[in-house]
């Protein structure tokens, strides 16, 4: 459905300098690598492990499901590789980067640049038009200039069949075409890595059905997509998945 | 333009009326700041250009009556560069219809050369200059009292009870003069033919002098007029009494700027309130957008990013503001300045905003809402991604601490149906915001009780006044007078039920060095008098065996601060030096330095035995009506009886040239006070627009656990009506030390001493209305918007 997806997208003039392959600047040897990493919450009751040494390897070009009941610590597990969260022990290591050494403002660089992140709620802004909101990540990283952002937004919105309602406001589409823009926008800063979270969970089974294709298109054009889903079927769909219970990696197959 | 920059004046745009409150609150503050800063710069120059035009003496020298040649000789002393004579008689001129005339007094000015003269130049403004005998010009600010035009005759009446018909040629513009409103007297100038024509000396009695250097400074004057007085005293043998007002200033530019003072600082702290309003403002915008911010996080951005984003926000906020708050100060600053023209007689420039003015504007419209935006937008655009998304429920957190466990055990046992006790600990859940908006409506509820309290305190002085002196009307003769022949007359008009006979007089303190102070008034009621109640506030009031006992007001304190009751002192009186000793000290109430003694020993001092050159008198009515028919039948039968009066007064016409002085200033400070107000109401409709918006999923809840429109309205409302009692509370606390404050400075400022402090009630139940109505207001409608909202749509809200 989306095979044409991305062609362009390694076009642009100043494309970013890929992770390097084999062995990476603090030893690991995977894309993405958790190790031994513990996050603990304090909460009126006490103290919560959401994490509980997880150890976690994915790599390029792989396409994982993560995957658990509710409260398991997958979401948890997404957000210290994205570096929306810290761990309270442990290292989060993508391609050369040490995540959880960053300062906020590194960080913030950092995710900008290698990482594109999709929100089960699509979470677009909702005073910018579809375009804008797919120009915003590069305008904030400095990619390009306006007129290059311009195009390169249309482009993405074109590859999601998005360009009829780009000047639209995301209040005038409906979830699955918010989806397949914020897909668009997760790609405009053109990341080695995307992270979903529950991408498909608030989609009727035919439009997740599309938006999952578009992810395995992104997988075939070496992308490496990491996925929270609660949908075992899609699940079967993936190369490999990491199940995720109480905290801890279970080590058994996905049934 | 880039997105993000979209986004700023897209969510602006979005969130119109919040946009809105936000630049009326900054707007308030500004227009505050600009009218005040304005007034005051346009105020200071045109009073200190026209008063400088006007060719101000340096001093003013009061040597015993003397002609030109006298002038002349002055005029060629050391360091004299102009010399003036003058002399002001006081006469009454009638005003109103002859069936029902009414007397005040006019205070004529004689001027030998109204073409050429040069010191306190008077301006024509309309008419001609006096040419013939029986011609005179009139101060533009007398015209509606005297309620006379030019060509009309008037008839004034000399001390020797001659009435005389005189011409009025033309209107001046007196600058040095008070306005009539202020002074209620008429000034009138006439040539020296026209007192003539009254038989009315027309030698000078008053030499007005300018220096040929240094004009501004004011021992260099003093040291001129040292010389001058010294030559004069040992050529007449004489005491020659000197005043050197403050040079270059006019004299109403102290209080001018006192109340101005007052003003600025009421100006400030609505400028203050105004950056706490911002403060809630920005917070609600954050608090709104904080999954957005947790968005753009996630996509890249970086907090300094966000922070200048919103800071432009506040940016657009101020400049929104300065351009509606400009042409408002301009045209409040002309308005002020218009007033104070009324108040002072001076004319204002023209149409003008100083750019000093427009800089301060700008400053304070862009800079204090961004100091004041800086700690929420950087606090929001710090916050984690974790955060943001796990924050659309709503921050703040309820029952962590102490305080907490205190509200909630408190309100728990009051017993109140479980939505109201929602309320009750939701006021205290975001403990900052409640801060700011209490210090916001609390400050203005102090203002506002703190104006009512000096008008209260006002009322009180002058009650106290009527209350200290007991008589009604007052009538002053040109020579003493048996005071039993005085007291017989004066009985004999119909409407009066009590006299006594006084003595008045001027004084001298000379110290032990042979230093002379300032003139003290002298006066000399019987011992026994009933007429004046005296606040005693040491020692005691004086005796009927009282010799040289002397009470002393505290207008002598400030000015001789070394007297105390036992103290002795030295006191020229009609030029030889008496000795006498402090036995109290009585409260000064709307009268300046005034020593008070026995008048049987006074009237021995001067050779004056039983006679005295006053009356008081209480009348049957005691109001202003009444009061003036009484004044008007005396001066007839006094006239008839050969009793010459110099002059009269009643108490009513003194309350009442106050009052009108102070309801302006009322009226200004009220201004002020509603200002605050409004911001504190424009505080609590944001903070209650923000706890609604933060606590959409709970009224989702509870909308779907049953909660009806009312009960979701009737929650935010006790927790509004809590919110704005508890401001009341405090704000009344507050108002004490404020408004004894504010009637210390007034008082000083109007009246030369405190006023009678008197706290108002009613203006703290008036304010427990106006808080209960805006904190009704102000929770009511976002209250009622959110219980417009379906379940579906706030529990779907972030």
């Amino acid at each position: 459905m989306f095979s044409h997806l991305f062609r362009n997208a390694g076009s642009r003039k100043q494309a970013r300098q890929e992770l390097p392959a084999g062995t990476f600047a603090h030893g690991n040897t995977h894309l993405i690598h958790l190790r031994r990493v513990v996050k603990t919450f304090q909460t009126a009751a006490g103290t919560f492990t959401a994490l509980n040494g997880v150890d976690v390897q994915i790599d390029r070009g792989e396409f994982v499901a993560i995957v658990g009941k509710s409260g398991s610590g997958k979401s948890t597990l997404v957000n210290m590789i994205t570096g929306i969260d810290r761990p309270t022990s442990g290292e989060v290591l993508v391609g050369d980067t040490a995540v959880h050494t960053l300062s906020e403002g590194q960080m913030a660089v950092w995710r900008g640049k290698h990482m594109g992140v999709i929100f089960q709620f699509f979470q677009l802004l909702p005073t910018l038009t579809l375009v804008e909101n797919v120009m915003l990540p590069m305008d904030f990283c400095h990619i390009g200039s306006m007129k290059e952002r311009q195009e390169r937004a249309m482009a993405l919105l074109e590859q999601v069949e998005m360009t009829a309602h780009a000047h639209k406001l995301p209040s005038a589409c409906s979830g699955g075409q918010q989806q397949r823009v914020a897909i668009a926008r997760a790609l405009a800063n053109d990341p080695s890595v995307i992270l979903a979270v529950e991408p498909t969970g608030n989609l009727d089974s035919r439009t997740a059905g599309a938006i999952f294709d578009l992810f395995e298109e992104l997988v075939a054009r070496g992308k490496t997509v990491a996925m929270v889903t609660h949908d075992r079927d899609l699940a079967r769909r993936v190369s490999r998945a990491i199940v995720i219970a109480d905290g801890e990696i279970d080590v058994s197959p996905l049934e | 333009m880039s997105p993000r920059w979209n986004k700023v004046g897209r969510d602006l745009w979005r969130a119109k009326l919040r946009t809105f409150l936000v630049v009326i609150s900054i707007t308030v503050g500004v227009f505050a700041v600009g009218t005040i800063a304005s007034t005051r710069i346009l105020f200071s120059q045109d009073i200190s250009d026209g008063f400088l035009a006007i060719n101000p003496a340096a001093a003013q020298i009061y040597p015993p009556p003397f002609t030109d040649d006298l002038v002349r000789t002055v005029r060629r002393m050391d360091g004299v560069k102009d010399v003036e004579g003058r002399r002001r008689a006081t006469l009454r001129v009638q005003t109103g219809p002859e069936q029902a005339p009414n007397w005040r007094t006019l205070r004529l000015e004689l001027n030998p050369d109204f073409a050429g003269h040069r010191i306190y130049r008077l301006a024509l403004e309309h008419g001609t200059w006096p040419k013939e005998k029986g011609e005179l010009v009139i101060e533009r600010s007398t015209v509606a009292f005297l309620k006379a035009q030019i060509g009309d005759n008037i008839m004034v009446e000399t001390v020797d009870n001659k009435q005389h018909p005189l011409t009025i040629t033309g209107i001046v513009h007196d600058l040095y003069k008070p306005p009539a409103t202020f002074s209620g007297q008429i000034y009138g100038y006439a040539g020296a033919d026209t007192f003539d024509l009254l038989r009315i000396d027309k030698r000078f009695t008053e030499l007005n002098i300018t220096v040929a250097e240094r004009p501004l400074d004011k021992q260099h004057i003093q040291s001129v007029v040292d010389g001058i007085k010294r030559r004069l005293e040992n050529t007449t043998g004489r005491n020659v009494l000197v005043q050197i007002p403050p040079p270059g200033e006019h004299p109403a530019t102290e209080t001018a700027n006192t109340f101005l003072l007052v003003l600025g600082v009421l100006g400030a702290i609505t400028l203050g309130l105004s950056a706490f309003l911002v403060v809630n403002t920005i917070s609600a915008v954050l608090a709104q957008q904080v999954p957005q911010i947790g968005v753009m996080k996630a996509i890249g951005a970086r907090s300094a990013q966000l922070t200048s984003m919103y800071l432009v926000s506040v940016t657009i906020y101020g400049m929104l503001a300065l351009l509606i708050a400009v042409p408002l100060g301009a045209m409040g600053a002309w308005a002020f300045t218009a007033y104070l023209a009324t108040l002072i007689n001076y004319t204002p420039g023209s149409f003008r905003i100083p750019i000093v003015v427009l800089l301060l504007q700008a400053v304070v419209a862009l800079v204090v809402p961004l100091l004041a935006a800086l700690w929420p937008v950087m606090a929001g655009a710090r916050i984690t991604i974790m955060e943001a998304l796990n924050a659309a429920g709503g921050r703040g957190t309820f029952g962590l601490s102490l305080f907490d466990r205190l509200v909630a055990s408190v309100s728990g046992a009051l017993r109140v149906p479980r939505p109201i006790l929602l309320s009750l600990r939701a006021t205290f859940r975001r403990k900052a915001r409640l801060a700011l908006t209490l210090s916001t409506l609390t400050l203005g509820g102090a203002i506002f009780i703190a104006v009512l309290t000096v008008q209260a305190s006002l009322s009180a002085t002058l009650d106290e006044f009527l209350a200290y002196w007991k008589y009604d009307v007052n009538v002053n003769f040109t020579q003493p007078r048996r005071i039993e022949q005085l007291v017989e007359e004066v009985k004999q008009v119909p409407g009066v039920v009590d006299a006594e006979s006084w003595r008045f007089g001027s004084a001298r303190r000379v110290r032990a060095d042979g230093q002379e102070g300032i003139d003290l008034q002298l006066v000399a009621p019987p011992a026994e008098t009933r007429l004046v109640n005296p606040v005693v506030l040491s020692g005691r009031w004086l005796l009927p065996d009282d010799e040289n006992a002397l009470v002393i007001n505290s207008e002598v304190t400030k000015e001789e601060s070394d007297l105390k009751v036992g103290s002795e002192v030295m006191l020229k009186i009609d030029g030889k030096e008496h000795e006498w000793r402090v036995v109290g000290i009585v409260k000064a109430i709307m009268s300046g330095p005034t020593v008070y003694a026995t008048f049987p020993y006074v009237a021995a001092l001067s050779h004056n035995v039983g006679r005295a050159n006053g009356v008081q008198v209480v009348t049957e009515h005691h109001d202003a009506a009444f009061q003036n028919r009484t004044v008007n039948a005396l001066k007839q039968h006094l006239d008839g009886v050969g009793l010459k009066v110099a002059g009269t007064g009643t108490i009513s016409s003194t309350r009442q040239n106050v009052e009108s002085q102070f309801n302006i200033l009322v009226v200004f400070l009220a201004i002020m006070a509603a200002l605050l107000a409004v911001v504190g109401g424009l505080g609590l409709m944001g903070t209650m627009s923000i706890n609604v918006l933060e606590r959409s999923r709970e009224i989702g809840v509870m909308r779907a656990i049953g909660a009806i429109d009312g009960a979701v309205i009737q929650v935010f409302l006790v927790e509004g009506l809590l919110i704005g009692l508890l401001s009341w509370a405090a704000g009344t606390l507050l108002s004490l030390p404020i408004s004894r404050l504010l009637s210390d400075v007034v008082g000083n400022a109007f009246m030369r001493h405190p006023l009678t402090y008197t706290f108002s009630p009613q203006g703290a139940a008036l304010w427990l209305g106006v808080v209960v109505v805006l904190a009704g207001l102000a929770s009511f409608f976002p209250a009622f918007r959110a219980s417009r909202l379906t379940v579906r749509e706030v529990l779907a809200y972030e």
